[in-house]
C-alpha cells in the first residue's frame, strides 16, 4: 500500500520570534518549551509520517529569522519541497513581512515555477488573546498571493500544528502527481549547487 | 523610638517590602533588603515599623537580582544603631543622580572577605526602623513600574525609601489614612502632608506648613529627573538627528550584489571560481606534527590567591604569572566579578583601586547618559525611527529567550531580564550602526550574571564586543575569517578528517557557525561557559585559542562522524546535538595539548603561525611583495603537497595573506 519512503524537505521561514522552532519541536517531539532559546544558525529535525498512504520522511529546517543572518540561511533554501511561511497573529509586522519571506525564498531556492510552488501559511500563537492580525486578513493575503492554505496554529497548545505540516506534505504530493519527483532519501544535496549565472559576480 | 509590637494591635502588615542600599564601600554595590512593613496601634498611638526578614536573599548561593527604584534617594549611609537616619546628600553615589534611568539593580549577599557568608541578623536589623505617626511630616508616593514611599519625619530625617516590589502600597496608604490625616501637597501631587487627628499635634502641622518651602527644595534636590532631563536634552536632540541617517533597510528582492554576501557561496564556490585569478599563494605541505604532549590543568584561583597579586594601592602585580594561573585553572566564582573586569580590559592591571573607583564613576555617568537617550524616546519619535524600533522589538523578543532556565533570568518579571534588556538597548546607543544582532544577548548574559551590576556589566560587555564585533557586522567578516582560519588549522592537524569533510561538502565547516558566533555559549552548561571564557580571555597560550577549542571538539567527534559515514546533513545535526554534552575540562585539556603540539612543530606553515600569533614562526624578511601588493612567502620545496580532496585549488586568506592549497 505505502510506496517507498521519500524525503521531503520543508523549510520554516518568518520573522524572529514568531515561533518557528517551537512549531518544529511541537510537531516532531510534541513538546513545548517556554524556555527555548532563539535559534542561532540553522537546525533541522526529521519526522516520519504517513499521508494518504505515502510514507514520507519530513526534514524540517529551522533558521534564524534576523535579516543579518540572511546570507547564512539562504543556502539552505535549495532543494526545498515546501515552504512554510510563518507569522505570529499577535505581531502585525511579522504578517506584513510574509511577502518578503516569500520573495527571499523564491529567489534563493531557485524555484522554477513560483506560481505553482507549494507554500503553506501559518498564523501562529492563536492561544494569545490580543491579536493584531485577523483570520480574514490572513486568508485574504493567502488568496491574493497564490491561493495558499492557511492554518492558525498554536505551538503552545498544539492547535493545528500537525494539520499544517500534513498539509505541506499533501501539497508536495499533489505536485508530484503532476509530474514532479520527490528526491530519494539517500541523495539529498542541499547546497553547493551550481550558482545561477545571474548570481555570479 | 523602636517599639515592640508583641501586645499591640497590628493594623496593617505586608511582606515583600524592600529597602535599597549601598553598604559595600569597596564595590558600591546595591543591597536590597526585603522585609515587612507594619502599622501598629500601641496604646492609642499609631506606629509604623519596618523590619528586614531573616532571609530575604535567594537561599542559593547565587546572587539574586531585584528591582531598584527609578527616582529615589538611595540609602547610602552606613547603618548605625539608630533606628532611622538622615540621608546625607553628599554621600549619595553618582548612581543616585541617574536613578530615573536606573530601573534595576541587585541585591546580594555581601561577602566577608569575599567569601560567601550568611547575612547576619544583627546586620539586617540595622535597617529596621519605626516611628510614631505623630512624628511623620510627609510621605511621598511615587510609581514607576512599582510604587515606593519616602517618609520624612518632622526632625528632617528622611527614612530609607520603601519599595513595594510586591504590591501593598495602596493598602498601606489606606491604613495610614485611617490613622492620620493626609493632605496632598499643593506643589507636588506625589507628596502628602501628614497631620494627626490628635489635637496636640496641630502645632506640628503648622510647623510643617511653614517648612513647606524647604520641603520642596529638598525634594527637588532629591529628584534628579528634572535636572537630568534638562541637562541632557541637548544630547538627545543631537543623537536623534544622527538617527535619521540610513533609511529602513531594503527588504526588497535581493539584488545581485547582495548575493555577494552569501557566505557559504562566497567562501566555498567563490573560492573555487576565483582562485586561479588570485596571485600570490602559499603552498602548504603536509607537516609532521609529532605526538601530542600531556598537559596538566590546575585548580581555580581562590580569592586569597587573587588578593596576593595586589599591592597596597590595588595594582595587580605579576600579571603574566597570574594570567597563566587563570589559564590553567580558571577562577573561583567569588573572584570573577573583580577579575573579569581586568581580563576584559575594563580595568587596567596597573591601575590603583582609587583610579578604578574614579573610572567607575566616569563610566557610570557615561552609561546613564546613553541609557537616558533611548529611555527618553517618545512613542512618536519611535514611530519615525524604524531602526530603533526594530532593535527594540528584537531585543524584547530575545531577552525572553535567553537563559530562561538560569535562576538569574527565570520566571516572569525577573529583574535580570530587565537589566539584560536595558544593557542591550544602551549598547544600541553606544554603537547604533551595529545595534542589536541575535547572539549578543548570549554574550551579555554570563557577564551580567557575574557582574550583578548594570554599569559594570555594560562596560565589560562593550570590551567583549570589541573582540566579537566582526562576527555581527553586516558582512559577517569575522565569521568568514574564523571559518577559513579554522579550516586551515584543521587541515594541518588532521588532513584525513578534513578531506572527509570536504568530500561531504562540509569543508567550510558551516556546522561550527554557532560555536564561533557566540563562543560556545550554547554548547556548554552555563557554569562551564564562565570557565571557558575566563580561560580564553587570558589570551593564553596563543592567539585565537578558541579555534583550537573547535579543533579539540572535532578531534573527539571525528571518529564517529567518519565511521558512521555522516553526510552534510548528519554532520550538521550531530554537531548541533553536541550542545550541553561537552566536558569543559576535557576540551581545555585537549585544546592546550594541541597548542603545544603545534608550537613544537618546526616546519609550521606561515598561515598557521599567523593565525595563532606564534612569534618568529614566519620570517617576514623572506616575504616579497607581489605585484598585487600581497605578501608572497617563498614556496616550500620539500614535502608532500596537501590535497583538498577534490583535486583542485582552493584558497583561503588570513591577515592579508593568500594561502592556497594545491593537490
Amino acid at each position: 500500500m505505502a510506496s517507498k519512503s521519500s524525503l521531503l524537505k520543508v523549510i520554516l521561514l518568518g520573522d524572529g520570534g514568531v515561533g518557528k522552532s517551537s512549531l518544529m519541536n511541537r510537531y516532531v517531539t510534541n513538546k513545548f518549551d517556554t524556555h527555548l532559546f532563539h535559534t542561532i544558525g540553522v537546525e533541522f529535525l526529521n519526522k516520519d509520517l504517513e499521508v494518504d498512504g505515502h510514507m514520507v520522511t519530513m526534514q524540517i529546517w529551522d533558521t534564524a529569522g534576523q535579516e543579518r543572518f540572511r546570507s547564512l540561511r539562504t543556502p539552505f533554501y535549495r532543494g526545498s519541497d515546501c515552504c512554510l511561511l510563518t507569522f505570529s497573529v499577535d505581531d502585525s509586522q511579522s504578517f506584513h513581512n510574509l511577502g518578503n519571506w516569500k520573495k527571499e525564498f523564491i529567489y534563493y531556492a531557485d524555484v522554477k515555477e513560483p506560481e505553482s510552488f507549494p507554500f503553506v501559511v501559518l498564523g501562529n500563537k492563536v492561544d494569545v488573546t490580543e491579536r493584531q492580525v485577523s483570520s480574514e486578513e490572513a486568508k485574504q493575503w493567502c488568496l491574493e498571493n497564490g491561493n495558499y492554505s492557511y492554518y492558525e496554529t498554536s505551538a503552545k497548545d498544539s492547535t493545528n500544528v500537525a494539520s499544517a505540516f500534513e498539509e505541506a506534505v499533501r501539497r508536495v504530493l499533489a505536485m508530484e502527481e503532476r509530474g514532479e519527483h520527490l528526491i530519494p532519501t539517500d541523495t539529498v544535496n542541499l547546497h553547493r549547487k551550481p550558482r545561477s549565472g545571474a548570481s555570479c559576480c | 523610638m523602636t517599639v515592640g509590637y508583641y501586645c499591640h494591635w497590628v493594623l496593617f502588615e505586608h511582606e515583600g517590602v524592600f529597602v535599597h542600599s549601598s553598604t559595600d564601600a569597596v564595590e558600591d554595590q546595591d543591597l536590597l533588603i526585603s522585609g515587612y512593613l507594619r502599622v501598629l496601634d500601641k496604646d492609642g498611638e499609631t506606629v509604623v515599623e519596618y523590619k528586614p526578614l531573616e532571609d530575604t536573599v535567594d537561599p542559593s548561593n547565587m546572587l539574586c537580582a531585584c528591582k531598584d527604584s527609578s527616582s529615589v534617594v538611595e540609602w547610602t549611609q552606613c547603618p548605625s544603631d539608630r533606628s532611622h537616619h538622615v540621608v546625607d546628600q553628599q554621600q549619595q553615589s553618582c548612581e543616585t543622580e541617574w536613578d530615573m534611568v536606573n530601573t534595576v539593580s541587585f541585591k546580594r549577599k555581601p561577602y566577608a572577605n569575599g567569601e560567601g557568608t550568611s547575612y547576619h541578623t544583627h546586620e539586617k536589623n540595622c535597617w529596621a526602623f519605626s516611628f510614631t505617626a505623630a512624628d511623620l511630616r510627609t510621605v511621598t508616593v511615587k510609581t514607576e513600574g512599582w510604587t515606593h514611599l519616602i517618609f520624612c519625619l518632622k526632625d528632617d530625617t528622611t527614612l530609607p525609601t520603601i519599595h513595594f516590589h510586591q504590591g501593598g502600597c495602596k493598602e498601606f496608604m489606606d491604613c495610614l489614612q485611617r490613622c492620620v490625616h493626609l493632605t496632598e501637597c499643593p506643589r507636588d501631587k506625589t507628596t502628602f502632608l501628614v497631620s494627626c487627628h490628635n489635637k496636640t499635634l496641630s502645632q506640628s502641622f503648622e510647623n510643617l506648613l511653614d517648612d513647606s518651602n524647604y520641603g520642596l527644595v529638598h525634594k527637588l534636590k532629591k529628584d534628579p529627573y528634572v535636572a537630568t532631563l534638562g541637562g541632557f536634552s541637548k544630547v538627545t536632540n543631537y543623537i536623534f538627528d544622527a538617527f535619521r541617517g540610513p533609511e529602513l533597510e531594503q527588504r526588497e528582492m535581493p539584488a545581485e550584489e547582495e548575493v555577494a554576501a552569501d557566505i557559504l557561496g562566497e567562501i566555498i564556490p567563490g573560492l573555487e571560481i576565483n582562485q586561479l585569478e588570485e596571485p600570490g599563494f602559499e603552498v602548504i605541505t603536509r607537516v609532521d606534527l609529532g605526538s601530542r604532549p600531556e598537559v596538566q590543568r590546575g585548580e581555580p584561583l581562590s580569592l586569597a590567591d587573587w588578593l596576593k597579586y595586589q599591592d597596597k594601592e590595588g595594582r595587580v602585580r605579576k600579571v603574566p604569572e597570574l594570567k597563566e594561573r587563570i589559564f590553567k585553572g580558571g577562577l573561583c566564582h567569588v573572584v570573577r566579578r573583580e577579575a573579569w573586569k581586568f581580563l576584559l580590559g575594563y580595568y587596567t592591571w596597573n591601575s590603583t583601586s582609587e583610579e578604578r573607583k574614579s573610572l567607575q564613576r566616569r563610566k557610570t555617568d557615561e552609561y546613564f547618559r546613553m541609557k537616558l537617550q533611548w529611555k527618553s524616546v517618545s512613542e512618536e519619535q519611535e514611530r519615525r525611527n524604524s531602526r530603533l524600533r526594530d532593535y527594540k522589538s528584537l531585543i524584547e523578543k530575545d531577552v525572553n529567550r535567553t537563559d530562561r532556565t538560569n535562576k538569574f533570568y527565570e520566571g516572569l518579571e525577573n529583574p535580570g531580564l530587565i537589566l539584560l534588556h536595558d544593557i542591550l538597548m544602551t549598547y544600541c546607543m553606544y554603537d547604533f550602526d551595529l545595534g542589536y544582532v541575535q547572539g549578543m544577548s548570549d554574550l551579555l548574559s554570563p557577564i551580567l550574571y557575574v557582574m550583578e551590576n548594570e554599569v559594570d556589566a555594560f562596560w565589560c560587555f562593550v570590551n567583549f564586543m570589541d573582540e566579537m564585533h566582526e562576527n555581527f557586522e553586516e558582512k559577517m567578516q569575522g565569521m568568514r575569517t574564523q571559518l577559513i582560519q579554522l579550516s586551515t588549522l584543521l587541515r594541518l592537524l588532521d588532513l584525513a578528517f578534513w578531506n572527509y569533510l570536504e568530500a561531504q561538502d562540509s569543508g567550510y565547516l558551516y556546522f561550527c557557525f554557532r560555536w564561533l558566533l557566540i563562543r560556545f555559549k550554547r554548547e556548554l552548561h552555563f557554569q562551564d561557559v564562565l570557565r571557558l571564557w575566563e580561560v580564553m580571555w587570558t589570551g593564553l597560550p596563543c592567539q585565537n585559542f578558541h579555534l583550537l577549542v573547535c579543533c579539540a571538539i572535532l578531534d573527539s567527534e571525528k571518529q564517529k562522524i567518519m565511521d558512521r559515514h555522516y553526510g552534510f546533513n548528519e554532520i550538521l545535526k550531530h554537531i548541533n546535538e553536541l550542545s550541553m554534552k561537552l566536558d569543559i575540562e576535557e576540551i581545555l585539556h585537549k585544546s592546550e595539548a594541541i597548542c603545544l603540539q603545534i608550537k613544537n612543530c618546526k616546519d609550521l606553515p606561515c598561515s598557521v603561525s599567523e593565525i595563532l600569533g606564534l612569534k618568529a614562526a614566519c620570517d617576514k624578511s623572506t616575504l616579497e611583495l607581489s605585484d598585487y601588493g600581497i605578501l608572497t612567502p617563498p614556496l616550500h620545496t620539500s614535502g608532500e603537497l596537501v590535497s583538498n580532496g577534490h583535486g583542485q585549488l582552493s584558497e583561503t586568506s588570513s591577515n592579508g595573506y593568500k594561502v592556497a592549497f594545491i593537490s
